[in-house]
């Protein structure tokens, strides 16, 4: 057993708002504390080890709800900027840990070493094709530390673009639940819909309520009430995870508020709203429009979302939003890397840097942290930078540091051109972040949006994934060495050291579906795809320490 | 008195020294440059391992022998002086922000890679790369000066964005390899594609030179640069012709297929009777 | 450079009107290529199948594969730079030297043609081989077709894919990139990973004489490398894992024979697009997998004092 004692406890899920309690572990669970609360402090030696927290917070571990850390599109991204890993920060080989490099793509081990050591324990890969699911699933295995789940892309699945054309939404459902057992995956990402599928004939879907290129009645808005519903119908444990139409564009909050109008009845999580709440027309009147998206959000309660937030430095972006990275590629002379898969999805690669001295990127900076001040639930907002989209993941702290200290907050925003500060409305918000919130943001809520209820929390029967703090951080800036983590049950990092290299778990779904829709996908395979279909779905045993989340 | 250095043998795998810089022996003992860390392969050793060392707290150096497989050294460096009497290996004055080196025999590639200031004189050929970019950089030499008696390889001034390099001898294929800025000068010809997607930055050929079909003919004139890169260079012992009298440049401009407002100048002496 | 646009291969079989092989004979390297993935299918949005596309051949000989095509580019040998260069200048209606475009083999009329039709093009895809990785340019020829493809992209959907041959090598790209960072070329004495290609690939490592030990595994340098680079294989530490007798193996200090993976060892197989692909062993070997050996020779190392690498300066900056 391992006794955390005299630490600060942060459990909002659980009510403890920054009480001074013992936390009790055993066999990689958080159990109740066998000498009962206003028991004399046992002695260090009774029920196993003992962790002097005294002076530290103790927080449950991160939860990130959307991130890209593995896979064919990752993958990409590594080997088109050589230049990044050269200026990487270097993970040297150890008898205890492999090596590997940080920076913006950084390598898998690297990646475990990175977040474990920053205190978050739960990653979701947000974005897994089918056709290259077993390269995901290999890569998420070569990252220790963290527990995993995976999001597969469906928006622009064109078998299920078919059936909805159609009229077939009931297969659909069956075809959609095969394909998240198939990928072996944890939920449903849907990116740009239509758009991506556009993309393969050059163009987009711009418009939410215009037939994609190539149908008549699918449309952006059809397909996404439809997938919301399919989730739902198939009860998986997080909602339809959504990549609006119209990333980056100013102008885009209005597509953003329309869809929030368009999921009305379902559960969704808007992903990286920071990226879809602009005004203007072009980039020269390009604004916040941060107020009236968080306005609306406030008002649909079926919805969850991830702040996306922008950090200035540089970037990598990565997403499957192909026709938006050939725009980016064509204004900024950056490479460009894409990738097309048959039937299903695509991905596009461009490096980027966020500079304060650009307006439009002023206004990114500002808009991210205006959605997580003007959100009024906190338990429905999460931190996120959409890495390495809009900053890297191992940057959260500098967030956490913005939302935490107004006086800082406002300093920064009056560094900013005299041009961006007139577009955003930052500098007139006042509110703090409380560690309470904080807790939420990084970990409760996410844990709960994903449908893991054995994470974000520190109640009895909770997974022992634990954070430990100093309560006063000799650089000033709270979160990014902790003092201690604790993954399953066991210490892995100890004063930003990483100890031991467990392994995590990755966490799957098996929805239900019925089985002759097997035939029917066997029968038109063939005309899509290019591979066997028995080479297609992800064998289980490919899993190691894989664990299936019910759908209820 | 400075730093000499005197290779014992050559060593059987590559030897990484990139702790061998004037910045570092400025301020250092002579034991404590016996013990710079040095890399033979995977394995740490110390700089007198390899080298008998003489002189301290110098920012002069003097190498002897053949370091063919001695790499990185004067990398980053920012002032002194590094002389060395033989050949040496990879990645010389990678970096460089200042201060001078220079070598009596053969360099291996990667010369004076994302340098952004100094200067580097080889007395004898160098391999390819020289003040290039890293794979994958978006630029290579920032400024600075590269001054190549014999020879030299592929991509010279890959992707280099302000400085100069003269070369005397022959280059091979891409010199000037998407250049960005700055000037290279070739004394001794070059084999293909020179100039390959060039963006911006003069390539001055002082013999005909082999161009792609993106390159035109622009104008025959002297450019009233090259008088004055003529007299930077001469200070080093180098000549380029700018008499008109003696000859013009032949001025050709692309790379159209970038498209680029690169230029290359190639000297035309005057036909003299024969 | 530009980038890298492209695709998995059902794309190209569902949407691809405009094919170009540049510098590869897939009639005879690739055998399956035309029918599994390219000319001869039916796409699900080019349902005329082989009437509906058009293939051009860009090669300095004609082989089998010029048969298939329907336009057929004899370039001189060493020419492929320039090409791709010179369409790169024609399909932004930039000024390409005719007298000089002419050493290509090509006259600017066929190349502004190809040009043309590349833009009109509904969905245009260029395979490469090794006609155009390995000879003189090397990676800047394939650099070309890559920029090339992604300027065509202002025009209209086109893409390209290297022609990846020899077993697993897409695989072993992809896998080095997720633990690496890099796809090949990678050096590790430092304790974390670098890469130099040029420095640190094999052929320069062998022919310089840079290391002091080798193990070979799925491949045959003693058949392929330049002769200075045998040499040195002969000369030093040498292990080869492979399931038959190479020319390596005869001149290594170690032979071990190993199941022949695919057949007797499972595995996954990255195809040339990187999509995975399982490996289910049909048959029993006598031997045991590479897995087996190099785990092994792992745990015997394991029992030597630990290697610890030292931060140094080098990795302090970049």
């Amino acid at each position: 057993m391992l006794r955390i004692t005299g630490g600060k406890v942060y459990d909002p899920a659980n009510g403890v708002d920054g009480v001074v309690k013992d936390i009790c572990i055993a066999d990689g669970r958080i159990v109740a504390d066998p000498n009962g609360p206003g028991s004399p402090k046992p002695q260090s030696g009774e029920c196993g080890r003992a962790i002097d927290a005294t002076g530290m917070i103790v927080m449950p571990g991160g939860v990130d709800v959307h991130t890209h850390v593995a896979g064919g599109a990752l993958n990409f991204a590594r080997g088109l900027v050589p230049e990044n890993q050269r200026a990487a920060r270097k993970f040297l080989h150890a008898p205890e840990r492999r090596a590997g490099l940080g920076g913006m793509t950084p390598t898998t081990f690297a990646t475990g070493y990175l977040y474990a050591g920053m205190g978050w324990t739960t990653v979701n890969e947000a974005a897994m094709p089918i056709l290259s699911a077993r390269h995901t699933h290999e890569e998420l295995h070569d990252i220790p530390l963290v527990d995993k789940t995976t999001l597969v892309l469906m928006a622009n699945n064109e078998i299920v673009m078919d059936l909805l054309e159609a009229g077939d939404t009931e297969r659909a459902q069956h075809v959609v639940a095969w394909l998240v057992w198939a990928a072996k995956a944890y939920g449903v990402k849907a990116v740009n819909p239509g758009g991506v599928a556009a993309w393969k004939w050059g163009k987009n879907a711009n418009a939410l309520f215009e037939p994609v290129e190539g149908y008549t009645t699918v449309t952006p808005a059809r397909i996404i009430s439809s997938l919301a519903a399919i989730v739902d119908e198939l009860r998986l444990p997080h909602p339809m995870h959504l990549h609006c139409n119209n990333l980056g564009i100013p102008g885009n909050s209005a597509t953003t508020i329309e869809t929030m109008n368009l999921l009305d009845g379902h559960r969704a999580h808007l992903a990286h709203l920071q990226f879809h709440a602009y005004g203007g027309d072009d980039w020269g009147s390009m604004r916040s429009e941060a107020a009236h998206v968080a306005e609306a959000f406030n008002a649909h309660k079926n919805l969850t979302t991830d702040a996306g937030a922008v950090l200035f430095g540089d970037a990598v972006t990565i997403t499957a939003d192909g026709p938006w990275q050939h725009l980016l590629h064509q204004l900024t002379g950056r490479k460009w890397g894409n990738l097309d898969v048959e039937n299903e999805t695509g991905c596009g690669i461009v490096p980027y840097v966020y500079k304060d001295r650009n307006i439009v990127n002023a206004v990114q900076w500002a808009v991210g942290l205006e959605l997580l001040l003007l959100i009024d639930d906190p338990w429905r907002v999460f931190l996120t930078t959409d890495h390495p989209n809009g900053a890297c993941f191992w940057r959260y702290p500098e967030i956490i540091q913005l939302l935490t200290d107004v006086e800082f907050r406002k300093a920064q925003v009056k560094k900013l051109p005299a041009k961006a500060q007139q577009r955003v409305v930052l500098s007139d918000l006042d509110r703090e972040y409380t560690l309470s919130e904080i807790a939420i943001i990084t970990s409760a809520g996410p844990a709960r949006s994903l449908g893991l209820s054995r994470k974000g929390h520190l109640g009895v029967g909770a997974d022992a994934d634990i954070t430990i703090y100093h309560e006063k951080p000799e650089d000033g800036r709270l979160f990014t060495y902790p003092r201690y983590v604790i993954k399953s049950g066991e210490i892995v990092v100890e004063d930003g050291d990483v100890r031991a290299a467990t392994a995590g778990r990755e966490f799957v779904v098996h929805p239900a579906y019925d089985e002759g829709i097997e035939a029917y996908l066997r029968q038109i395979f063939p005309t899509v795809y290019t591979m066997s279909f028995e080479n297609y779905p992800v064998e289980i045993e490919r899993l190691r320490h894989v664990h299936i989340q019910p759908c209820v | 008195m400075r730093v000499a250095l005197t290779l014992k043998e050559p060593p059987t795998v590559p030897l990484e020294a990139e702790t061998l810089t004037p910045d570092t022996t400025a301020v250092l003992s002579h034991d404590e440059i016996c013990a710079l860390p040095v890399h033979l392969g995977k394995r740490q050793r110390r700089l007198d391992d390899f080298f008998t060392v003489e002189g301290e707290r110098s920012d002069e150096i003097e190498i002897h022998g053949d370091a063919t497989r001695v790499k990185w050294i004067g990398r980053g460096m920012t002032r002194g002086r590094i002389v060395i009497r033989g050949a040496v290996g990879m990645h010389l004055g990678s970096a460089m922000k200042g201060g001078a080196i220079e070598v009596f025999g053969n360099v291996s590639d990667w010369l004076g890679a994302e340098m952004t200031g100094g200067v580097i004189r080889v007395h004898g050929n160098a391999g390819g790369q020289v003040g290039a970019a890293y794979r994958g950089s978006l630029s290579g030499m920032r400024d600075g000066t590269i001054l190549i008696d014999g020879s030299a390889g592929l991509e010279v001034g890959m992707r280099m964005k302000r400085g100069i390099i003269a070369v005397g001898g022959k280059v091979r294929d891409f010199a000037g390899l998407q250049m960005k800025g700055g000037t290279i000068v070739l004394g001794g010809g070059a084999e293909l594609r020179t100039g390959a997607w060039m963006v911006r930055g003069t390539i001055i050929s002082l013999t005909p030179v082999e161009l792609l079909a993106t390159f035109a003919y622009a104008c025959t004139y002297t450019p009233t640069f090259v008088p004055l890169i003529a007299k930077y260079l001469a200070a080093w012992g180098r000549t380029i012709p700018f008499d008109p009298r003696e000859g013009d440049y032949q001025r050709y401009t692309g790379d159209t297929c970038v498209p680029g407002r690169g230029e290359i100048l190639v000297w035309r002496p005057v036909k003299s009777e024969v | 450079m530009g980038g890298k646009v492209t695709c998995t291969l059902g794309e190209v079989k569902n949407r691809a009107d405009f094919i170009v092989y540049w510098g590869g004979n897939p009639a005879e390297c690739h055998p399956r290529h035309f029918t599994k993935y390219t000319i001869m299918q039916k796409g699900k949005f080019v349902p005329e199948g082989r009437k509906g596309r058009t293939m051009v051949l860009v090669d300095i000989r004609e082989t089998p594969s010029a048969k298939a095509a329907d336009i057929f580019l004899q370039i001189r040998p060493g020419k492929d730079f320039e090409v791709a260069t010179a369409l790169r200048a024609l399909i932004k209606s930039q000024p390409v030297d005719r007298a000089i475009v002419e050493d290509t083999g090509l006259s600017l009329e066929r190349l502004q043609e190809i040009a043309d039709r590349m833009k009109r093009a509904r969905f245009g895809v260029i395979f490469f081989g090794m006609g155009v990785s390995m000879t003189r340019g090397k990676h800047m020829n394939s650099g070309a077709i890559l920029n090339l493809t992604a300027e065509l992209n202002a025009f209209t959907k086109f893409v390209c894919m290297p022609m990846r041959g020899h077993g697993n090598v897409t695989g072993a790209d992809v896998v080095l990139r997720w633990t690496t960072g890099y796809p090949f070329g990678i050096d590790l004495s430092r304790g974390y990973p670098r890469f130099n290609p040029g420095e640190f690939s094999t052929v320069d490592l062998l022919v310089r004489g840079d290391n002091d030990a080798a193990l070979i595994l799925g491949a045959d340098p003693g058949a392929t490398m330049p002769q200075p680079g045998i040499d040195h294989l002969a000369r030093i530490p040498t292990i080869v894992l492979d399931p038959k007798i190479t020319h390596t193996s005869r001149l290594a200090r170690v032979h071990i024979t190993t199941a022949v993976t695919g057949v007797s060892a499972p595995g996954t197989s990255y195809r040339m697009d990187e999509i995975p692909l399982p490996l289910r062993p049909a048959l029993q070997s006598p031997y045991p997998t590479d897995e087996d050996v190099i785990r092994r020779i792992r745990l015997a190392a394991a029992r030597k004092p630990a290697w610890i690498p030292t931060p140094g300066a080098m990795t302090a900056i970049a």
